[in-house]
């Protein structure tokens, strides 16, 4: 068999294994929403102020709530079966369409994130390895502590007074000028400008976390005997650096970037709470306030189905990394 | 376009044209961009009375009429109106040549329907509102003739657009009102058509340029942010992204801040027709607190000023009765009772309740509680802190509890498993409207938030509440009321803390937004912006 073949076996046999955890992971979320006091029904009729008991149950009877918990789950397991993630009575639109509108502002946060920590992460790690001990790996050492110990609606916040207060330089929050609303390249422009404060904030947190395991990554690396080898054979130390080591080095750091990524969905409401950056974290933490649980379901079928894709890709870089880990 | 709709075009260009703009410097066109705090769940303005939907429907929607800041009534969609002598029967003459935003002539027939099949129907409000409407005759386009069982004096202070929006007849005849597409794309008559909503973002409206208000409105696009996060709002606030703020989306803490910076005000206008009263609920069918001597202990023992000063900025007035002041003018609010502190009147408090058989145990305990708090922010938090410090002081120990808004509403309203709640109730323009439902044994109904939770029932003070409702003397009204705070006072089914100033905060380029009482709920028509 080909080594291609193998590769698409290998893909179609995990995707398969991964509809049996994807119905555990729905069948799971559901119960446990179920767990939460009040429902829709309670929290639109104390948000409109009173409302009488018959519009509550019509409202229930409408929304489906006043079957029993055994019923509700069979019909939403049988609409996600036909894609069909429901209706958020809430947004009085279908979820699909909430989340799909959403999914644009995360994947710019999710993406320009990770690239910037990890990129960033994996250069700072890569400066403090190599200039062990010195005056460099304690500022980067210093530096990624002070980041990763500051709170992040704190760091959100100090950015805004800073860069957006005093200095006028970004805007303070959403992720468009809305006194203006900007077309074509403008658009894109004004999108990106305001994404840069978000973005930063948010990256300070994991870049941390990747500056660390890529300096302890290259250390544990340079220790092995693969590189002796290399040293005795005379590679040059560059070469060494940077073709043997950073190689090896870089296998925990996709390991954790693909772990991240999922939680990158979830973790990033606060900072998309100060930035007010209208991504899916947001949408999901007002849906759990609301109890549209329609809503809150689809968002984490969405990020399991994530979690899920990002692994399969992860274990499909580290066979290009390292050719000696085989697909099977 | 009918002849009609030409015709109204018209004159509104005719108006320009002549000059219909006042002389001072008024200023046309420009974005206004302002704080809407949280997001709405929809725009359905008649079928909720959800805050954040106030901040944005009646800038699209009109009203039969608007109210200045004295209260007075300004015609809006009816031009005039007469009560006749008997008090049964109420005309309006509506306004000529209004269109809604989707061409359509407004007509009597509209009215009819909105408070007949909309507002009596499904409105929170409206059954109340409305509940001596028996039936509305249209004898032409342009008159709408209200036939009521008794005299119904409150009516005439319901009829804004934020608290009876004007809906469009054509549009939700024959649909299921309730889950109509009006709710999320409204069309109505006023100065501002809907345009876009992004979830999570913005809702953006545009000038209504055929609006019956000739030469308005000056602003030309109104933009409502979503900024979840309180200090990002004051930041955006600061930074001149959003203008206006109002409801506490501008925490008191940083409103006094803006407040001496220049370029910016803070006003507490606007909202004496939504009239919000801070107050505790207690369960008064369990002990200790059926007893009324614990529940007029702890108004004493409350040191409202204390409350006011240090957690409220110095906004607020310490409530004296169960009606705020703000009915003063209509000569509804009585001076003078028993049992309201200002100050802390701690001896009196243990006074009363060793008096009323109810001792200190060993630790000096005399009775435990939880204290539910209304889950709308961290005020209450230090409010329910301080409770439990202040009534340590006269033996009470209380245990403080912030849960989630559903689950707390499902606590208070639907299951009852509560001993004290802090809270606030919107008392309206009128107490028919607002104050009734806290007290009336009518309004202990299982399941309804924001009603009698506490479960009081007299009926002799219900006897009062159903003649106060229906008397159209001014004076007689007066005297029932007096009377309904005199028991209040007395029985204190309820302890009203302050009446609370709620903080809008704006920038100065933004003039004339607080021309209507009902400030950030008001349609915004006459705002314009000096930059």
């Amino acid at each position: 068999m080909s080594h291609f073949a193998r590769r698409i076996r290998y893909v179609v046999k995990r995707l398969l294994q991964a509809i049996p955890i994807v119905l555990a992971i729905v069948i799971l979320n559901f119960l446990l929403l179920q767990l939460a006091e009040g429902d829709a029904v309670d929290v639109l009729a104390g948000e409109a102020g009173s409302a009488t008991p018959e519009y509550m149950a019509e409202l229930r009877a409408k929304f489906g709530l006043d079957q029993p918990l055994p019923v509700q789950l069979a019909v939403y397991l049988k609409n996600v079966m036909f894609f069909d993630l429901g209706y958020s009575f809430r947004h009085e639109m279908p979820v699909s369409e909430l989340i799909l509108d959403r999914m644009m502002p995360t994947l710019l946060l999710m993406v320009a994130t990770i690239t910037l920590a990890v990129g960033f992460g994996i250069f700072l790690g890569l400066v403090a390895a190599m200039g062990l001990n010195t005056w460099r790996d304690t500022a980067i050492s210093i530096f990624a502590l002070i980041t990763y110990a500051t709170p992040l609606f704190w760091v959100g916040l100090m950015m805004i007074v800073v860069f957006s207060l005093n200095l006028r330089w970004f805007p303070t929050s959403g992720m468009e000028n809305f006194a203006m609303f900007y077309e074509g390249w403008d658009r894109v422009w004004d999108i990106a400008h305001h994404l840069v404060l978000p973005t930063i904030t948010l990256s300070l947190f994991y870049l941390a976390l990747y500056t660390r395991l890529m300096r302890a990554s290259m250390l544990e690396q340079a220790g092995q005997d693969y590189v002796t080898t290399a040293r005795a054979k005379g590679v040059t130390e560059n070469r060494i650096m940077f073709v043997h080591v950073l190689r090896n080095a870089l296998l925990p750091v996709v390991t954790m970037a693909g772990v991240q990524v999922g939680a990158l969905i979830g973790g990033s409401v606060i900072v998309e709470s100060v930035f007010a950056w209208p991504g899916l974290g947001m949408l999901a933490f007002e849906a759990l306030f609301s109890r549209d649980l329609n809503l809150l379901l689809g968002i984490f079928l969405l990020s399991a189905l994530l979690v899920v894709a990002v692994n399969l890709v992860v274990d499909i870089i580290y066979s290009t990394l390292d050719p000696r880990i085989e697909v099977s | 376009m009918s002849l009609r709709n030409w015709a109204a075009a018209a004159l509104c260009t005719l108006g320009l044209a002549l000059g219909a703009v006042p002389a001072d410097a008024q200023k046309a066109g420009g974005t206004f961009v302002y704080l809407v705090q949280p997001e709405p769940p929809s725009l359905a303005s008649y079928l909720s009375t959800s805050g954040p939907i106030g901040l944005v429907a009646p800038k699209i929607y009109d009203g039969l009429f608007d109210y200045d800041n004295d209260l007075n009534i300004v015609p809006a969609l009816a031009e005039s109106y007469e009560v006749s002598e008997d008090g049964k029967t109420v005309t309006f003459n509506l306004r000529q040549g209004v269109t809604w935003h989707d061409g359509a002539p407004f007509t009597s027939a509209d009215v009819q329907f909105t408070v007949m099949s909309v507002l009596k129907e499904v409105h929170p409000r409206g059954p109340n509102s409305f509940r001596e409407v028996t039936s509305i005759d249209t004898p032409d386009d342009h008159t709408a003739v209200f036939n009521l069982a008794n005299p119904a004096p409150y009516m005439l202070r319901a009829l804004s657009a934020y608290e009876s929006p004007m809906v469009p007849k054509h549009l939700l005849e024959g649909t299921d009102i309730r889950s109509s597409d009006l709710a999320t794309s409204p069309v109505g008559t006023g100065a501002y058509k809907f345009v876009e909503w992004k979830k999570g973002q913005y809702i953006r409206l545009d000038k209504n340029e055929n609006y019956w208000k000739p030469g308005l409105p000056y602003i030309e696009r109104i933009v409502g942010r979503f900024i979840p996060d309180a200090s990002t709002r004051t930041a955006a606030m600061e930074n001149g992204e959003v203008m206006y703020g109002a409801y506490g989306a501008i925490p008191n803490i940083d409103a006094v801040r803006l407040r001496d910076t220049d370029g910016f005000s803070v006003t507490t206008d606007g909202y004496s027709m939504i009239n919000p009263m801070a107050l505790i609920e207690f369960n008064t069918t369990k002990a200790p607190f059926d007893n009324s001597a614990i529940r007029k202990a702890i108004s004493l023992a409350i040191d409202r000023e204390f409350l006011i000063e240090n957690i409220w900025f110095g906004y607020g007035k310490p409530a004296t009765s169960a009606l705020s002041t703000n009915f003063a003018p209509t000569g509804l609010y009585k001076a003078g009772l028993p049992n309201y502190a200002a100050k802390a009147d701690v001896a009196g408090a243990i006074a009363m309740l060793d008096a009323a058989g109810i001792t200190p145990d060993a630790n000096g305990i005399r009775a435990t509680a939880v204290l539910d708090l209304i889950p709308y922010g961290e005020d209450w938090r230090r409010a329910g802190e301080y409770m439990k410090q202040a009534m340590s002081e006269i033996g009470i120990s209380l245990e403080l509890r912030y849960e989630d808004v559903p689950t707390w509403l499902k606590r208070i309203y639907a299951d009852y498993d509560f001993e004290m709640n802090i809270n606030y109730f919107y008392q309206l323009p009128d107490p028919v409207l607002g104050v009734h439902r806290h007290y009336g044994t009518d309004q202990i109904r299982q399941g309804t938030h924001f009603v009698n939770s506490s479960r009081y029932s007299n009926p002799t003070l219900d006897a009062l509440l159903a003649s106060g409702a229906q008397e159209a003397s001014a004076t007689k009204r007066a005297e029932i009321y007096g009377e309904v705070q005199d028991i209040l006072a007395e029985d204190m089914p309820v302890v009203n803390l302050f009446e609370m100033q709620f903080l809008t905060v704006y920038n100065e380029k933004l003039k004339d937004h607080a021309t209507s009482a009902l400030g950030a709920y008001g349609p915004f028509d006459r705002a314009w912006l000096d930059e």
